[in-house]
């Protein structure tokens, strides 16, 4: 799959991109040029050739802040999806295979965890068990979690009820070898679709919770809330925005732009595609070959 | 009967019309009287739209206790005393007072046929009724502050307090802050009063979103109902501090307090900004029942790592003080022989570290704050550049474990009290709600209090008794004090000067746009 997404130009930007961002994820902190938590008297200073995007109201340096905020922005936003997926994607798939009751249930829990607004839950939880990032991620990727579990259900539903899987339960196929062999082939595609997408979700999550201080306790850094700080220094330092929103907007577009690229890439239409480049790719030297036309 | 045919004006005469109409409203606005929309004033009515950072939650005065938000309440409430610009008790409700030969019995005189919004009497009745409740309805967040009254009599328009002490503060205590007195009967149900007020202030309430907004008119049957010029209020609740100044510039508001931040946009948009005067002081508080504030040397070391500057440049923008006490300097209970006691001394801090034991970086400590507000991380970075780490820790419950006293490290920024003895016992006391460091006391502070209750106001000693007790309270160990944060306050030209009554917001003799 990964092969054929970057097959196509969106792909290859988005995993690009995505890629540079876990790079900062990486190895951001060590780039910091000055170190982000120092206050000094020279705040809300422009930038200059000592501090390239200025200082903040506390006189700390904003790239290294930024830098140093990468980490948490990125690895919060993977928590997120990561815990969503698990918690998903498993009951998505066994609310077919381990009949009414559990499905009954497990369809209730989701609506609950869909009527609820992630954002003030949240919040609640967080004021309920301490603001830590760990209580805010895990509250939020299980609020995310209902997307995967509709997605990985509804594949799992189109393929259980499908005649070959049937030949091969009458068979005597185990479950577990039905799932293998399969389920999975089938699910997997438009859950690596959710993937990306909530990768996107998770990140603006992230970045609003951190926005309203919530997960991440000060002077820790993070893109959104340096876009939070800024905000309230918009006269001093108009441009103070622009840096950490370019980050958060980037990071988005481009798991957005994942998102699309593994759909193109994985569904029927997708292939249709795949398989018109194809066959214009193996045309096109041959004409060019000959110095032909049509 | 068939419809007549209506007949369309040409298009030439629209375009005369419309360009009309644009010119005249260009003259008119140019003339001034664009002005006076913009200020709230139109077909002959004065509005204040003041934006506010601290619209009330609880509108009952006893559950909203002295904070911020009394400015609010005061629109609809008055009280037995009310503030004037020399921070004085001055008659509101009660046109005088007398105390008895030994100053434990104070009577206040009510002004002749008051009455509350609904028409119920402002009389002693009424007055006793809100005293008493301030001290034993359950939720109050009062009681503490009326320890001294013993009880209180009611003789027609007479208010006898007995207390259970000599204390000449009394008028003082008895003001906006404390003693916004609610009608009798509509505070037979305090959870509807909460979002019904029903007071004897300058304007009454007509609409109220919780929460969101109040909409007030003025009160014909206010006593000084004269000398109060605005005819409606609409009090908003704030939305993000750096949108206050757009809704200032475009008329949606005319009055807000703003942030040091959005000072310099208020005044290039054209506003008048200015600071009113006030009691506000925030404080680094220490608990000297737990280790590592439990030996003096380790809180010097906190005493003289604190730039007090710092706050004021980074916090205020140069709007606020510097102060190591809990008044603002010129206040008649501000000391002078305490200033600069404990000078910022990085140096002599980390030597204090190291006489009581402690390596650089052995102190670890959590500073636990209700909110992630840059004040914490500048403590933080002072603390920590002498060798005190500390963990900043956001409590959204922060107020249960600080008011009791669990907390070791916290901050506190209050806006202080009517009463200078109030502020020092709130902070000093052995039982005060500001103390983290509960039942510490600092030695002689108690015999300083009591001084000061037994000087009457008037007493030529009062202020030089009042500046020893502050001396003495300056002597805990559990209150660093930083700086004064500033009431900002942002107003349209069209609204006239307000007058200047520390930590009050009067409305008194203002007008809007002239009328």
């Amino acid at each position: 799959m990964v092969r054929r997404v970057l097959t196509l130009p969106s792909g290859r930007v988005a995993v690009g991109v995505l890629l540079a961002v876990g790079l900062l994820a990486l190895v951001g902190p060590l780039l910091a040029p000055q170190d982000p938590l120092a206050t000094t008297t020279d705040a809300l200073a422009r930038p200059s050739v000592q501090h390239w995007l200025g200082t903040d109201s506390l006189g700390r340096d904003v790239l290294s802040r930024l830098l140093d905020g990468s980490r948490v922005s990125v690895v919060g936003s993977l928590e997120v999806v990561v815990i969503a997926l698990v918690v998903g994607v498993v009951p998505g798939i066994l609310s077919v295979q381990l009949g009414r009751v559990f499905e009954w249930a497990s369809l209730r829990i989701v609506d609950t965890l869909i009527a609820l607004p992630f954002l003030l839950f949240a919040v609640a939880v967080t004021a309920l068990l301490g603001n830590g990032i760990t209580q805010a991620m895990v509250v939020t990727g299980v609020l995310v979690s209902p997307l995967f579990f509709r997605v990985s259900r509804a594949a799992t539903l189109a393929v259980a009820r499908s005649a070959y899987v049937e030949a091969a339960v009458i068979s005597g196929a185990s479950v577990t070898w039905v799932a293998r062999r399969h389920l999975w082939s089938k699910v997997l595609p438009p859950i690596a679709v959710a993937f990306a997408q909530t990768l996107g979700v998770g990140f603006v999550i992230v970045s609003s919770l951190t926005f309203l201080g919530i997960g991440v306790q000060p002077p820790a850094p993070t893109w959104g809330g340096l876009l939070a700080t800024s905000l309230g220094f918009l006269d001093q330092q108009p441009w103070a925005p622009i840096a950490p929103a370019a980050l958060i907007v980037a990071t988005v577009w481009a798991s957005n732009l994942l998102a699309d690229a593994i759909r193109d890439v994985t569904g029927e239409a997708g292939r249709d595609l795949l398989d018109r480049r194809t066959r214009r790719s193996a045309t096109a030297p041959s004409l060019s070959r000959t110095g032909g036309t049509p | 009967m068939p419809a007549l045919p209506r007949s369309r004006p040409p298009r030439r005469t629209l375009l005369a019309a419309a360009l009309t109409a644009t010119l005249a409203t260009t003259t008119l606005a140019g003339c001034g009287f664009g002005d006076a929309s913009a200020a709230g004033g139109g077909a002959g009515t004065s509005t204040l739209k003041w934006a506010t950072s601290y619209f009330p939650k609880h509108w009952d005065p006893v559950v909203a206790g002295s904070g911020a938000q009394f400015r609010q309440l005061s629109l609809v409430y008055a009280s037995l005393t009310r503030i004037d610009e020399k921070g004085e008790a001055v008659p509101d409700l009660a046109e005088k007072w007398t105390y008895n030969a030994t100053g434990d019995e104070v009577t206040f005189h009510l002004r002749k046929g008051l009455t509350f919004s609904d028409g119920t009497p402002v009389d002693s009745t009424a007055i006793k009724a809100a005293i008493e409740r301030a001290q034993k309805q359950e939720n109050s967040a009062l009681f503490g502050d009326l320890t001294s009254i013993r009880s209180v009599a009611a003789n027609g328009l007479d208010v006898v307090v007995s207390l259970t002490q000599v204390d000449y503060q009394i008028p003082q205590l008895l003001g906006e802050r404390v003693l916004q007195v609610a009608s009798p009967k509509a505070a037979a149900d305090p959870a509807t009063l909460d979002q019904n007020p029903v007071g004897a202030g300058p304007f009454t309430i007509t609409q109220l979103i919780p929460g969101t907004k109040a909409v007030l008119k003025k009160n014909p049957n206010y006593w000084d109902a004269a000398n109060i010029h605005i005819d409606d209020v609409e009090l908003t609740s704030a939305p993000d501090p750096t949108t206050v100044v757009s809704g200032l510039r475009t008329g949606v508001y005319n009055f807000a307090d703003i942030a040091p931040a959005q000072a310099d946009a208020a005044k290039k948009a054209g506003l008048d900004v200015f600071v009113q005067p006030g009691f506000n002081a925030s404080n680094i508080s220490l608990n000297v029942n737990k280790k590592p504030f439990d030996d003096p040397r380790v809180v010097d070391a906190v005493r003289h790592a604190v730039n007090r500057q710092e706050f004021v440049d980074k916090l205020t923008f140069g709007f606020g003080e510097v102060t190591d006490q809990p008044f603002p300097s010129g206040y008649v209970a501000y000391d002078p022989k305490s200033k600069d006691r404990y000078p910022y001394d990085p140096a002599r801090a980390k030597a204090l570290l190291a006489q009581a034991g402690y390596a650089p970086g052995a102190i670890k400590l959590d500073l636990v704050v209700p909110d992630g507000g840059p004040d914490a991380e500048i403590v933080q970075s002072q603390l920590g550049a002498v060798g005190i780490t500390t963990t900043i820790k956001v409590d959204k419950n922060w107020a249960t474990p600080f008011f009791a006293k669990d907390l070791t490290l916290s901050l506190y920024s209050t806006t202080g009290r009517d009463s200078a003895l109030q502020t020092l016992t709130a902070h000093f006391g052995p039982n005060g709600p500001l103390n983290l460091s509960s039942p510490y006391e600092p030695a002689g502070f108690a015999k300083a209090v009591a001084a000061v209750r037994a000087t009457p106001i008037d007493d030529p000693t009062y202020a030089e008794t009042l500046q020893a007790a502050t001396r003495a309270g300056l002597e805990s160990r559990a209150l660093v004090f930083t700086f004064e944060q500033p009431n900002i306050l942002a107003k349209d030209k069209a609204i006239s000067a307000l007058p200047a009554n520390p930590g009050h917001i009067n409305w008194t003799g203002v007008t809007i746009g002239g009328k």
